[in-house]
């Protein structure tokens, strides 16, 4: 049989333990130098244009053209409809095929897989610095998907 | 089951979960822009509680671990400790529920290059059984710390023994 303690535990020193730690948190946020700003993506950066899933389908109803920033493989199996892949890695290489498109394309949004997905940021800042001026889809694809929003499911060789 | 109450156990499992937490919070701290991302990645948060946390969490782990290491109120310490490992689990079972593939937990480092190097392995940085396991025993051991009481150990001309406390099973607070 384990001893246990008698004594009860203190749970003033829990919640100052606690508190302590979330106020040095917060304190370190503001004067390191090395804070993030709390109240929007860490993945947005200055410059970087965000829609929510019901603006983009609009876009995508006047003509804007989508990109695809996931690994090509992601993009054979589902994409928004109409959507070209235009992959993070291996940019350089697949941009030249997508370059005319994107003369022609009065709006471009760029979107990938979500959440942590920087995909499509990175992306938009590649393309930015071309001179386009790409925006991006807020959460991905599965802001897309839970707001109900069509998918082409078709496979793509 | 008594080795719970052993005080140099007890001692070994203090310094052990405190060093384990302080190192974990470092890198967290230095990079809280890269801790962020990876707490979103692990899709239990938005983004904006996934920045709350990431800029509070290492802190709490920093001051824990240190509380736990000079031996100050290590039981409200541990109990934290606890406390932040039955989240973690949770959002482990979360993630792997959902097969979400999660290559660099964010428990320990948070450079993106950690999930290209070779070592430690890559079983060990993910969201996987090896972290579930890890940290049920890392939560066996903070909970041992929080509520068992070491027994007072007794110094004889040739051993050391352990003796049961005198007064109805009370230890140091």
């Amino acid at each position: 049989m384990l001893p246990f303690f008698d004594m009860p535990l203190d749970w003033k020193r829990f919640i100052l333990i606690l508190a302590g730690g979330v106020s040095l948190g917060f304190a370190w946020n503001a004067f390191s130098g090395r804070g993030i700003v709390l109240g929007q993506s860490v993945l947005a950066q200055a410059g970087d244009e965000l829609l929510k899933a019901p603006d983009a389908k609009a876009l995508l109803d006047k003509g804007a053209l989508f990109l695809d920033a996931r690994p090509r493989d992601f993009w054979r199996m589902s994409r928004i409809p109409g959507s070209l892949s235009l992959p993070e890695e291996g940019f350089d290489k697949a941009f030249p095929e997508v370059e005319e498109r994107l003369r022609r394309a009065s709006m471009i949004v760029v979107y990938c897989s979500g959440y942590g997905c920087e995909a499509s940021h990175i992306v938009a800042r590649k393309l930015r610095e071309k001179g386009f001026a790409p925006a991006i889809l807020d959460e991905g694809l599965p802001a897309w998907q839970d707001a109900q929003l069509p998918l082409d499911t078709e496979p793509r060789p | 089951m008594t080795l719970l109450a052993n005080p140099r156990v007890q001692l070994a499992l203090r310094l052990l979960l405190g060093a384990f937490f302080v190192y974990a919070s470092l890198d967290k701290i230095a990079s809280p822009a890269g801790f962020a991302r990876i707490v979103y990645q692990w899709q239990v948060a938005g983004p904006v509680p996934s920045n709350l946390v990431a800029a509070t969490l290492p802190w709490v782990e920093l001051l824990a671990g240190l509380l736990l290491i000079v031996g100050v109120w290590r039981r409200e310490a541990a109990l934290v400790i606890a406390l932040l490992l039955v989240v973690f689990l949770g959002a482990a079972a979360s993630v792997l529920a959902r097969g979400i593939d999660v290559q660099n937990c964010g428990c320990v480092s948070v450079a993106k290059e950690a999930t290209l190097s070779a070592w430690p392995p890559a079983w060990t940085r993910g969201v996987g059984w090896f972290l579930v396991v890890r940290n049920l025993l890392m939560l066996a051991g903070a909970l041992a710390i929080a509520f068992v009481a070491p027994l007072p150990l007794v110094v004889t001309s040739k051993d050391t023994v352990l003796q049961a406390p005198q007064a109805s099973g009370s230890g140091p607070a």
